[in-house]
């Protein structure tokens, strides 16, 4: 769907992106993993042709590249900077974001329908943006970017700042967008999100990608042992193993637990173990 | 050429949905415009001099004095006995109180001997700017009943035999002093007395009426033709101004916002170009200025009586002001990074353009290199243009002048607007 080949951008001395080759697949939710200044931000200003690469070059297979306006109808940008007009109704504000996709007449009229019941904000519509809440506000910025329904969406931290309800909310509409096969790059810096709703994920830092699977692909690969906690008469004991299982029976036939816990290996200890530290540095 | 509408159409729209910029542009002009059309025009309010009037000679002279100052529109009378308006004036109620003394009638009704009428003014000290002006009504209205003295020949030789008879009764030491004088009254007389003299001037005032000592004519000077018809074919203009100004000033401003909004970003996300997006704002822009300049003129047409000179050379005036402000509001776009800054630089900007170039202070009023430096405001062209087609009678040449300096001043503002542009 787009394709990364040798992008390198910098800022004046400062690296952004270096070398950075990828390719998101059709139909996949694309995790791109990292801590804040990792170059998550500036990729996507690459990939719909917000920013010029110093070198490589950026692609939408069969469309050609983003800095050409007219690829962008092909895009769908949640950017992590709420770019709403508050001024505007919400219904406004997409069937304004709508018209510069080209749409108009019934199908913008559709379109923007169909785009704020998908975020469950079809009541509240005709309310303008600066009476929504901070949730509701990150749910309409994802309305605005499938508003015109493009193949690939890009969305950059789209669940900065926003109550458990509406994250969850987002989470649902990331699922259901797969569901309908639609390709979705997904930018965070929350372990759990790429845990649970991405199929591969890259794990920045620096601007360089330093790994690139699926989750499990990941784990096995960084991540190392689970880790076994187990507390007996005796006192605690701390285990690193490939089979919990089996760990916890033989901890129970040397003698009588009190209590046990496996911590299993995720992508904080990918990370941690691929940069010596913590994802929330 | 859809998108660049939708982009104008929700600027637009946020124009008028933000309440403090609608004002400036659309109902801050308007009331300029009413508040100093009425102030120059006299209206809200008489202008008269409040004055009290006490008329201590009550004689038919004196009365018909005090009926011709009553009828003066220049003054607001109030006739009371002395006490009372020096009161009324002590108050501060009336600018002044006159008093036409005992013997007034009879010195008016004399014209070349004895003293002369006497009239006892008092002012309020805080209102010496009305004395001069009520010194001039007062004087006018005096030397009106003494001018109606020559144009009555009977009343006339009365006066003159009078005069003669107090000539002859002076003591015999002063008759040679008195002679040419004398003299010269008996010349008068003897004028007044022709019978042509008596039946041309006889039932009518004509000959005499008109007599006055220097006739001088004045004539407004405005390009061969005439001057503003009311004051609201000024003051219209000037708020057309201040209405462009505050257009210019709320779209640079709304680009700022909006590069610090974010929603800069995703219109550059869009299948847009960088072009189409500020062509897009000036489309607003320009829209804004011509609609908020028809609606000032619908306004002064049905309700001020303006008549535009030439509508054709003021469509052209305003398209061209239109484009010299849209170029503005890309240079003041520039001039800050958050909208408090851009907003504090941009009012300051052009708050300067309008001082030199007229917008504030009328540039006659100003001093010589002022109105020199007034030629770099593109407020100065803008007036101009403006009220060259509404009542300067500009011709097309002249018009064209200055629709090109300020289309001079759009393409300028807006390259360096576009130059210097932080996306």
């Amino acid at each position: 769907m787009i394709r990364f080949d040798q992008v390198r951008k910098t800022y004046g001395r400062t690296v952004a992106v270096d070398g950075l080759t990828l390719q998101i697949h059709s139909g996949e939710v694309f995790g791109l993993l990292g801590p804040n200044g990792a170059g998550k931000t500036t990729i996507v200003g690459l990939a719909v042709g917000l920013l010029r690469p110093d070198q490589g070059a950026v692609e939408l297979e069969g469309a050609g590249s983003p800095l050409n306006p007219a690829v962008r109808t092909r895009l769908g940008v949640a950017p992590q900077t709420l770019a709403l007009y508050d001024e505007l109704s919400g219904r406004e504000n997409l069937a304004f974001f709508g018209r510069l996709q080209g749409l108009t007449g019934r199908r913008l009229a559709a379109r923007v329908d169909r785009a704020l019941d998908f975020v469950q904000l079809g009541d509240r519509g005709r309310d303008r943006v600066k009476t929504y809440s901070g949730g509701m506000k990150r749910r309409l910025n994802l309305a605005a970017a499938l508003v015109h329904d493009p193949p690939l969406l890009l969305l950059d931290e789209p669940t900065v700042g926003v109550d458990p309800q509406s994250r969850n909310a987002i989470f649902d509409n990331i699922l259901e967008l797969r569901r309908l096969g639609r390709t979705v790059l997904y930018t965070t810096h929350y372990m759990e999100e790429a845990q649970r709703l991405c199929d591969r994920v890259g794990i920045l830092d620096r601007g360089r990608l330093l790994a690139l699977d699926t989750v499990e692909g990941l784990i096995q690969a960084h991540s190392g042992k689970s880790l076994v906690v187990a507390q007996d008469e005796r006192g605690e004991t701390r285990r690193e193993t490939d089979d919990p299982v089996a760990e916890l029976a033989a901890l129970q036939a040397r003698g009588r637990l009190i209590s046990f816990r496996v911590e299993r290996p995720n992508l904080e200890s990918v990370f941690l173990n691929l940069t010596g530290k913590q994802l929330r540095d | 050429m859809g998108t660049i509408l939708a982009l104008a159409g929700k600027d637009l729209r946020l124009l008028y949905r933000d309440k403090a910029g609608f004002f400036f542009v659309f109902i801050f002009p308007l009331l300029f415009a009413v508040f100093f059309g009425v102030i120059f025009s006299g209206g809200g309010g008489s202008s008269a001099i409040p004055i009290a009037l006490v008329d201590q000679d009550s004689t038919a002279a004196s009365r018909a004095f005090v009926d011709t100052l009553k009828q003066a529109a220049e003054l607001d009378v109030l006739e009371a006995g002395l006490a009372e308006a020096a009161d009324q004036v002590r108050r501060g109620k009336r600018a002044a109180y006159i008093v036409l003394k005992p013997g007034f009638g009879e010195a008016w009704g004399r014209v070349f001997w004895g003293d002369p009428a006497e009239v006892e003014v008092g002012l309020d000290p805080s209102r010496k700017a009305e004395a001069g002006m009520l010194q001039g009504v007062l004087t006018r209205y005096f030397m009106e009943g003494i001018q109606s003295s020559f144009s009555d020949p009977q009343k006339m030789r009365g006066n003159l035999q009078s005069g003669l008879e107090a000539l002859q009764s002076a003591p015999d030491s002063e008759q040679t002093t008195w002679a040419p004088l004398r003299r010269s009254l008996e010349e008068m007389d003897r004028f007044f007395a022709q019978p042509e003299v008596a039946e041309d001037t006889a039932g009518t005032t004509d000959e005499f009426a008109g007599w006055q000592p220097l006739s001088v004519t004045v004539s407004d000077v405005a390009i061969e033709r005439h001057g503003p018809k009311n004051p609201f074919e000024v003051s219209f203009p000037q708020a057309m101004i201040w209405a462009m100004l505050g257009c210019a000033a709320t779209f640079g401003i709304s680009l700022v916002v909006e590069r610090a909004g974010g929603t800069l970003v995703r219109l550059q996300m869009a299948p847009l170009t960088r072009g189409r997006i500020l062509a897009g704002k000036g489309l607003a822009c320009f829209a804004a200025v011509v609609g908020v300049t028809l609606m000032l003129l619908v306004i002064a047409m049905l309700v001020f009586r303006v008549r535009p000179g030439s509508p054709g050379l003021l469509a052209l005036a305003v398209a061209s002001a239109a484009l010299c402000y849209v170029g503005l509001m890309m240079f003041l776009s520039v001039l800050g990074r958050t909208e408090a800054s851009a907003s504090g630089i941009g009012w300051a900007v052009l708050l300067v353009l309008a001082m030199i170039g007229g917008g504030m202070v009328p540039l006659f009023i100003m001093p010589s290199w002022m109105q020199s430096l007034a030629t770099f405001s593109p407020v100065r062209w803008t007036i101009l243009a403006l009220e060259g087609a509404i009542w300067r009678g500009f011709d097309l040449g002249l018009m064209l002048q200055h629709c090109a300096v300020l289309a001079g001043f759009g393409a300028v503002g807006f390259a360096i607007g576009v130059r210097a542009f932080r996306w």
